[in-house]
């Protein structure tokens, strides 16, 4: 042993070599495969790209770092399904980039919040979260409400995500900034919206100025709502 | 000498590094892009700077080491 | 080893400017970090503390202290003892000269500043400690490729016969930290002059690289490269040679095969598939084996020296650093059985893990270690005080305990909160139930942050007022003298 190691201690390039090797192993190994076994992510009726709005309130969930408290994965165990809904589906997340999964529960999880609220419910407590939940602690967010959201380029953010794989369609591109526009208006035509974004739920701004808070709210009101899971089959939901 | 041809090489490269950088700032579409491509130019330009600094200290030294070698 | 032979032999004037400056960082770094911590462990228990929204919310500030303990307060010791051993080890000046080393150590600075900043700006791509964006991934790839030059130029250009193994450590780390930051961070960005980016990778392949690439900054980061300073300053302070070169070798070739395969035990019970679930578990069990032979090596390394523990702060550190690595690669293996991790996925439990690590085992032998370097490298006799380095030891200690325990009690009992059942058959807490009865532990949490804050700026003190004494080491001032004279000789 000794004299065989004594090789690669007497040969730097070597011995970077060999534990590059040795380190690639485990990774390929793992990583490697999820891009080419089929069963890694069983398609689910429903999963659809988000909303240009949805996006943009996804953007700013990740910039103000909401993934350090709240997960979005329900694990497949019988207290979380009953607290928080069905288990997280691996399609569930197909056109996540980057996944929100999250590590750690200083809040509850996220991956079914959609529906459970209204859209006031998440703006008062979004504004000011002990007012709603007195124990909370969660920060207040009160000023993503006085934040205009910045949409003019927003078409670019869907290039993007087309780029590295979500079906983003040329239309979908092309009416980008109507969408949003539409998505934050009661009173306007949501048919064409619809059509390309089932059950994405309008939040209203009302008239004034669209702010971030509209966005993080469409988006938050999204999440876990795609699938139907009363009529997905068993075959379905099993990997 | 190591010494002046790692200032040529490590020079040049920081040379390169500052007008990536006030490219950067020059299209810059965010905040972000134009605080990091200044502050990329910012750090070349002093980078250099102590690269020149180095240089005619260590030719001090060695001026000094020649004339007085037995202090 | 080789510094007491250097003497009859032609002398190397090594490159210790660069090692100082990152001594300076980290000891800076380490302050900045534990008192970011301290903040936000604050904001957790008392949520008023998010006064300055955004920039000071919990959200945006969490990254800067981990990327600050993490890389700028680890990643300076690591960079500057490894530039430390690697030249003495190998009798050679490091390669690439006075710009090569001094770009190594401001690019880094700099880097870590940009990312810092980023974040309270609001840049993040969320990857938990891969925040930064792709301009400032781009700039930190740029800084390590220098960072291996160097490194592995001055292998090459070795004097002694054979690489030390403190040196495949490093090289190891080196290497595989830019296999991860490159495979975990490909993605496409808005524009080139946008900072935001979309990850090259989606959802369950997303998180499986972002754990694979996560566990193993705990690997190689914060493992591979402090086993590195380990094995030079352990023996170097107890003045023995390690215990055994035989084990060495197993604990090298396991470790870093063993640790990449361990990532999947972040995701269990999620949707990632459950065979790469399962193969994550096995390889986590079997990386005990390799952690607890290099723990041995490590403390049977003193055997014959145990008196010094009484006389060398340093020295304390770094063995009580090697009892924290043994008892969190051994918490870290039962955490990953799917069984346990049901429990303790997605509570303290985990952060207190992180903590036993991250502040027993990762600050705590690169606290030995600069107390060993600091005198040596400004020629000094010894520290300033002994005593207040014990102060430090034994406050920073207690931190640690009031830290790791109320975590642990934190985490199981969120855990077992989250599942319990009243006797109709009903989930018996609502969420916000777990975190009311968290509240008092939090504050103890934040308390053993103070304390470990309060113990690193004792040693701030000491350091500086050893380095203000009186140089009190001849010998070594005039063996740098010779070589310049030779050269202006030449």
């Amino acid at each position: 042993m000794q004299f065989r190691h004594e090789f690669l201690e007497k040969n730097a390039i070597l011995l970077l070599v060999a534990s590059l090797l040795t380190v690639a192993v485990g990774g390929l190994v793992e990583i490697v495969p999820q891009f080419f076994i089929e069963n890694t992510i069983e398609p689910v009726k429903g999963v659809r790209p988000y909303t240009p709005l949805e996006l943009a309130g996804r953007n700013i969930y990740i910039r103000e770092g909401c993934y350090l408290c709240h997960s979005q994965q329900i694990r497949a165990l019988r207290d979380e399904v009953e607290r928080y809904g069905h288990y997280s589906l691996a399609a569930e997340s197909m056109y996540d980039h980057p996944f929100q999964w999250g590590s750690k529960r200083i809040g509850p999880d996220l991956a079914r919040v959609g529906g459970k609220y209204s859209n006031d419910w998440h703006f008062a407590h979004l504004r000011h979260p002990q007012a709603v939940v007195p124990e909370s602690i969660m920060p207040r967010y009160a000023f993503l409400e006085e934040t205009p959201l910045d949409y003019a380029r927003i078409a670019a953010d869907l290039r993007t995500d087309r780029a590295v794989g979500v079906p983003y369609t040329k239309e979908d591109i092309a009416n980008a900034t109507a969408d949003i526009e539409a998505q934050t208006n009661a009173d306007a035509n949501h048919d064409a919206l619809l059509k390309r974004y089932p059950k994405a739920v309008i939040v209203p701004s009302n008239g004034r100025t669209i702010s971030e808070m509209d966005a993080l709210v469409a988006y938050l009101q999204v999440l876990g709502t795609m699938v139907n899971f009363a009529d997905t089959s068993e075959e379905q939901l099993r990997r | 000498m190591e010494e002046a041809r790692s200032d040529v090489v490590i020079g040049v490269m920081m040379t390169i590094f500052g007008f990536i950088g006030l490219w950067l700032a020059s299209g810059a579409l965010d905040v972000e892009m134009s605080i990091f491509g200044l502050s990329l130019a910012g750090f070349a330009c002093l980078f250099i700077l102590g690269l020149v600094r180095r240089h005619f200290d260590r030719a001090e030294a060695l001026r000094v080491a020649v004339e007085a070698p037995h202090e | 080893m080789s510094e007491a032979l250097a003497a009859p032999r032609a002398a190397v004037v090594y490159n210790d400017d660069v090692v100082k400056k990152f001594i300076i960082a980290s000891m800076f770094w380490a302050v900045v970090a534990f008192l970011v911590g301290v903040f936000i462990a604050a904001e957790l228990s008392w949520p008023a503390l998010n006064f300055w929204p955004p920039y000071l919310n919990f959200g945006r500030i969490r990254p800067v202290h981990t990327s600050a303990a993490i890389f700028a307060f680890g990643g300076s010791a690591l960079l500057g003892t490894s530039f430390h051993v690697v030249q003495r080890t190998c009798r050679a000046r490091l390669f690439g000269g006075e710009a090569l080393a001094n770009f190594i150590f401001w690019g880094y600075q700099f880097f870590i500043v940009m990312a810092a900043l980023s974040y309270v700006l609001g840049f993040s791509k969320s990857r938990e400690y891969s925040e930064p964006e792709w301009h400032i991934i781009i700039w930190l790839v740029i800084v390590w490729v220098a960072y291996l030059v160097a490194f592995t130029g001055t292998l090459i250009k070795r004097e002694e016969p054979h690489i030390y193994v403190a040196n495949w450590f490093y090289l190891s780390f080196i290497i595989t930290v830019a296999m991860l930051v490159i495979v975990n961070n490909l993605a496409i960005p808005v524009s080139v002059f946008a900072a935001k980016s979309y990850s090259a990778f989606s959802g369950a392949q997303d998180a499986l690289v972002q754990w694979w690439y996560g566990h193993n900054a705990v690997g190689f980061f914060l493992t591979a490269g402090f086993l590195g300073m380990m094995y030079y300053f352990i023996p170097k302070a107890a003045n023995r040679p390690i215990y055994s070169y035989r084990l060495s070798i197993v604990h090298f070739w396991s470790l870093i095969f063993i640790y990449i395969w361990a990532g999947p035990h972040h995701l269990h019970w999620t949707s990632l598939p459950d065979w790469t679930q399962t193969v994550g578990m096995a390889f986590s069990i079997m990386l005990w084996m390799p952690s607890w032979g290099g723990m041995i090596n490590g403390l049977m390394t003193l055997s014959g020296a145990w008196d010094k523990l009484r006389t060398d702060p340093g020295l304390r550190f770094s063995v009580t650093a090697v009892g924290f690595y043994g008892m969190s690669t051994f918490e870290g293996p039962v955490m990953s059985v799917r069984t346990v991790n049901a429990l303790s996925h997605y509570t303290d439990w985990g952060i207190g893990h992180v903590h036993s690590g991250s502040l027993g085992w990762v600050a705590f032998v690169t606290f030995g270690a600069i107390y060993y370097l600091v005198p040596n490298l400004w020629q000094r006799n010894g520290l300033y005080s002994n005593r207040l380095a014990a102060w430090h030891f034994w406050i920073a200690t207690l931190g640690i305990v009031l830290y790791i325990t109320a975590m642990w009690v934190a985490g199981i009992m969120e855990g077992l909160m989250w599942r319990a059942y009243d006797a109709q058959g009903f989930l018996q807490y609502s969420f916000i139930d777990s975190i009311n009865a968290v509240h008092p532990l939090f504050i103890v949490r934040w308390l053993g942050g103070v304390f470990f804050l309060l113990g690193a700026l004792i040693m701030v003190y000491n350091l500086v007022m050893t380095v203000r004494s009186p140089r009190t080491a001849p010998g070594r001032a005039e063996r740098f003298a010779a070589p310049l004279a030779a050269a202006a000789g030449e």
